[in-house]
């Protein structure tokens, strides 16, 4: 089969460059092994939340004093202030609806309570654009009785330290009780599969505003919406105060429904999405690859004049690592690691791992490299690539987008 | 060293790479509408834990499992997570006989010949009010099904006498797995495939033994019985794939699936020799194509508005795709194609009163998404999705092998690849 590309990888990175093609009519094929890593995604979009430790207020000017081995670099600093608004468009276009801007961070707030910078966040979830002055004094935090994916002390401490006053208030109501039947999966996706009829949303509204007294905003956990926003907006609609949610463990519901809409937009501009399958190999000829083959089309490659490698990192295998090296399991192309694995990792877990900045070697056009020469019509997007860290650095899904409209354009002016 | 303790690493079903992140119980379609059900997750590689302790863990909620194999398609680990509440079914169950009504709905082919026999009676019997009350009553069959019509003649009777002879003369050849449905409910779809293959220079011939798949015999804790089918079939595969040299070819999702991949995962019955010569006729037809072996030529009038619905076990299979790309080489069908969801009737688990609620709402989404579409009629590799969404919707559904042969000019097909 002929595609004009082939991604593959199906998580935000392997959805925005499709997207991104298939929009101006090129047949674009995903292949996508599982669900992806999106599914434990806050609501948020970070572009750049840290350099040296240090919170970063102004992504688009720190961006500019990033090292040439970051992905940004390659890009081009110059570059990412328009492609940013180019990413909110595919957003919104998609039917997420998110808000905040480039050139300044504004803060998420983590399940555990912590602020972290932030550049796009759902209009939905909770958002403080300026922690000197709260979008609210004192808020209602809601507790669902029995969900354990919001570890409600934390959540309040943290929310008291950054100045709010909390209210903690445990709820429930008939049809949240009646899942706890099944406590081992009381989880966030669970709730908002039970709590879409307007009954259900209507119980727990009455809850709420019999509960949240004299608060100024009511805090929820992030169950409700998995395909779109409308479950929010028919809560909101009914509650006396302004309603905000606040990110849970995963897997996350903003990220479910991100991914939803992602994927939505993606077949309906007559993108072909292969849930389930995986990429195996290919087939190089001089410094192209023609093909590659999954596992389930077997013996009919996936031929394209262009194939983009989205496969994420370790926890998505799209890196994998043995006793003896860290290596790229699908073609096979160059990787940055230390050959010593003495280096890959340090003492302490939270201190910063030699590892988390691993992944796949390109050129400055992000094309991979294979025994040091570029792939010309091969493409690295989004988390397998080396040279970035998403979790000291906060740019881990920035990079995926950047990344992933960059390479589009890539393609669109090759040939 | 470092290679043995990898290999030491693998366990059956994947079972120890689940990292418990719970996806796969996102994608459940039944934890979605029940609190009964524990999820995948749970009821997979979680309950596994508690029964390699002791076999008495085994919760009876499994049974409300569909084995769909979403969460298999979800899980990033790639865990054989249904396999694996399969087997503890099956294990539960040694020892238990089936109910009446469960053997009776697991039984498609013995129900098939004898309501074949005596089909206008049969079809009147079924579709009657007093009829479905006494099912619905006696054999907790839900009164709101209707048993798919039965066909007077059988399909392998219709092709022994109108097709059979000609077969021969065919350049090339493939093998057909028919299946009950088109057996007895449906024999144009198999008609429809000969005269599709037959157009593009392939005879069609039967097996040499077929019994059903056993795929609704698995379902209904059959296991002995689907095994022994499972054996027969296995055996005539075997021939017509390495004697023969023909590919043995399928209409329905769900047998194709059963025949490739339960026999040797559940049933233990080693098909894997033969798999790569099991296949869907799309997927056939279409690399043909793709190869630039023959040829399809198309009506250019063929002007319909059609929904393509992905069964839960084509997708399992990801092949979709082939369905889908050969439908779009018809020139003036206007294809919508819908996100994959459930459509609750998993076979023969919607048929069971206990389970009519829940199989309708979790077609709901899907039923839902079709009445949007505004479509003419679905296409869709399942009969069992077909009786589903046809019940739920009140739309026609039909095969791709179906569509594909209406909308072919015949004729100018013939021509394009050599055959008078």
């Amino acid at each position: 089969m002929r595609m004009d590309t082939v991604i593959m990888g199906g998580g935000l990175s392997g959805l925005a460059c499709g997207i991104s093609l298939a929009k101006r009519g090129k047949r674009v094929a995903i292949v996508a092994s599982g669900q992806s890593t999106l599914l434990f995604n806050g609501g948020s979009m970070e572009l750049l939340g840290h350099v040296n430790g240090k919170a970063v207020t102004n992504p688009l000017e720190a961006i500019a004093t990033l090292p040439e081995s970051h992905p940004y670099s390659k890009i081009g600093a110059d570059r990412i202030a328009s492609l940013a608004e180019r990413i909110k468009l595919l957003f919104s276009d998609s039917g997420i609806e998110m808000t905040g801007s480039a050139d300044a961070n504004h803060w998420r707030v983590t399940p555990m309570g912590v602020a972290k910078p932030a550049w796009l966040t759902l209009n939905d979830h909770l958002r403080i654009d300026d922690l000197n002055n709260l979008p609210a004094k004192r808020l209602a935090l809601m507790c669902i009785r029995g969900y354990f994916d919001q570890p409600n002390a934390m959540l309040a401490q943290g929310l008291r330290d950054l100045g709010f006053e909390v209210d903690m208030i445990e709820f429930t109501t008939d049809d949240i009780t009646a899942l706890r039947r099944s406590p081992s999966e009381m989880r966030a996706t669970s709730l908002a599969k039970h709590l879409v009829s307007n009954n259900a949303l209507r119980r727990l509204a009455d809850q709420v505003n019999s509960l949240a007294g004299d608060t100024d905003m009511v805090l929820l956990p992030s169950v409700f919406g998995q395909s779109d926003s409308s479950d929010y907006q028919a809560l909101q609609a009914m509650a006396k105060k302004p309603v905000r949610l606040v990110s849970t463990l995963p897997p996350s519901v903003a990220g479910m429904r991100m991914m939803t809409q992602l994927r939505h937009y993606f077949r309906m501009l007559g993108g072909t999405y292969l849930m389930g399958d995986t990429a195996v190999s290919g087939t190089f000829e001089g410094d192209r690859l023609t093909s590659i083959t999954t596992a389930k089309l077997a013996d009919m490659p996936l031929k394209a004049d262009n194939f983009v490698l989205a496969t994420g990192s370790f926890i998505s295998r799209g890196l994998r690592a043995d006793y003896e090296r860290v290596y790229e399991p699908v073609l096979g192309v160059d990787v940055d690691a230390d050959a010593d694995r003495e280096q890959w990792t340090h003492f302490g877990v939270l201190q910063p791992q030699a590892y988390f900045g691993y992944g796949v070697a390109t050129d400055g056009n992000l094309h991979c490299l294979k025994q040091g020469k570029p792939i010309q019509n091969l493409y690295a997007i989004g988390s397998v690539l080396s040279g970035h860290d998403a979790i000291k650095m906060g740019d881990g899904t920035g990079v995926s987008l950047m990344t992933a409209i960059a390479a589009a354009d890539h393609i669109r002016e090759s040939k | 060293m470092a290679e043995r303790m990898q290999i030491c690493n693998l366990s059956e079903n994947n079972f120890e790479q689940c990292t418990k992140c719970s996806i796969c119980t996102t994608v459940c379609p039944v934890a979605a509408v029940t609190t009964d059900y524990p999820g995948p997750k749970q009821a997979g590689p979680d309950g596994e834990r508690y029964r390699l302790k002791d076999p008495a863990y085994f919760d009876k909620a499994l049974k409300l499992c569909l084995n769909c194999k979403r969460c298999e398609v979800a899980c990033p680990s790639g865990v054989h997570i249904a396999d694996i509440i399969q087997h503890a079914r099956m294990s539960a169950s040694a020892g238990h006989h089936a109910s009446l009504r469960d053997t009776m709905l697991a039984n498609t082919d013995l129900l098939g010949t004898m309501a074949n026999l005596v089909a206008p009676v049969a079809n009147a019997t079924l579709g009657l009010k007093p009829t479905k009350l006494v099912m619905d009553s006696v054999m907790a069959i839900d009164k709101h099904r209707t048993f798919p019509a039965y066909s007077r003649q059988k399909f392998t009777t219709w092709f022994k006498r109108h097709a059979a002879k000609q077969q021969d003369a065919f350049p090339n050849h493939v093998s057909y797995f028919h299946g009950c449905y088109v057996n007895y409910n449906f024999p144009k779809l198999g008609q429809d495939l000969v005269k599709l293959m037959n157009a593009i220079g392939y005879g069609v011939h039967l097996l040499e033994k077929e019994q059903c798949c056993g795929v609704a015999l698995i379902a209904n804790g059959l296991y002995k019985q689907a095994k022994r089918q499972a054996r027969t079939n296995a055996a005539s595969i075997r021939k017509a794939v390495n004697m023969d040299h023909r590919t043995v070819l399928t209409t329905s999702s769900s047998c194709t699936f059963n025949l490739r991949d339960e026999y040797p995962a559940v049933l233990k019955v080693d098909t894997t020799d033969v798999r790569d010569g099991i296949s869907l006729a799309t997927r056939f037809i279409y690399n043909l194509v793709d190869e630039e072996k023959v040829k399809l030529v198309f009506k250019q009038d063929y002007k319909r508005r059609i929904a393509y619905h992905t069964a839960c076990h084509m997708q399992r299979m990801g092949w979709q795709l082939y369905s889908i790309e050969l439908m779009r080489m018809i020139p003036s069908l206007d294809l919508q194609v819908l996100e994959q969801n459930c459509c609750g009737i998993s076979g023969t688990y919607g048929f069971k009163k206990e389970n009519y609620e829940r199989s309708q709402a979790i077609g709901s989404i899907l039923f839902k998404d079709i009445s949007d579409a505004q479509v003419e009629a679905v296409a869709t590799d399942c009969e069992t999705c077909k009786w589903q969404i046809e019940m739920s919707t009140g739309l026609p559904v039909e095969n791709p092998i179906s569509i594909l042969a209406d909308a072919l000019d015949l004729d100018a097909t013939r021509k394009a690849n050599g055959i008078d």
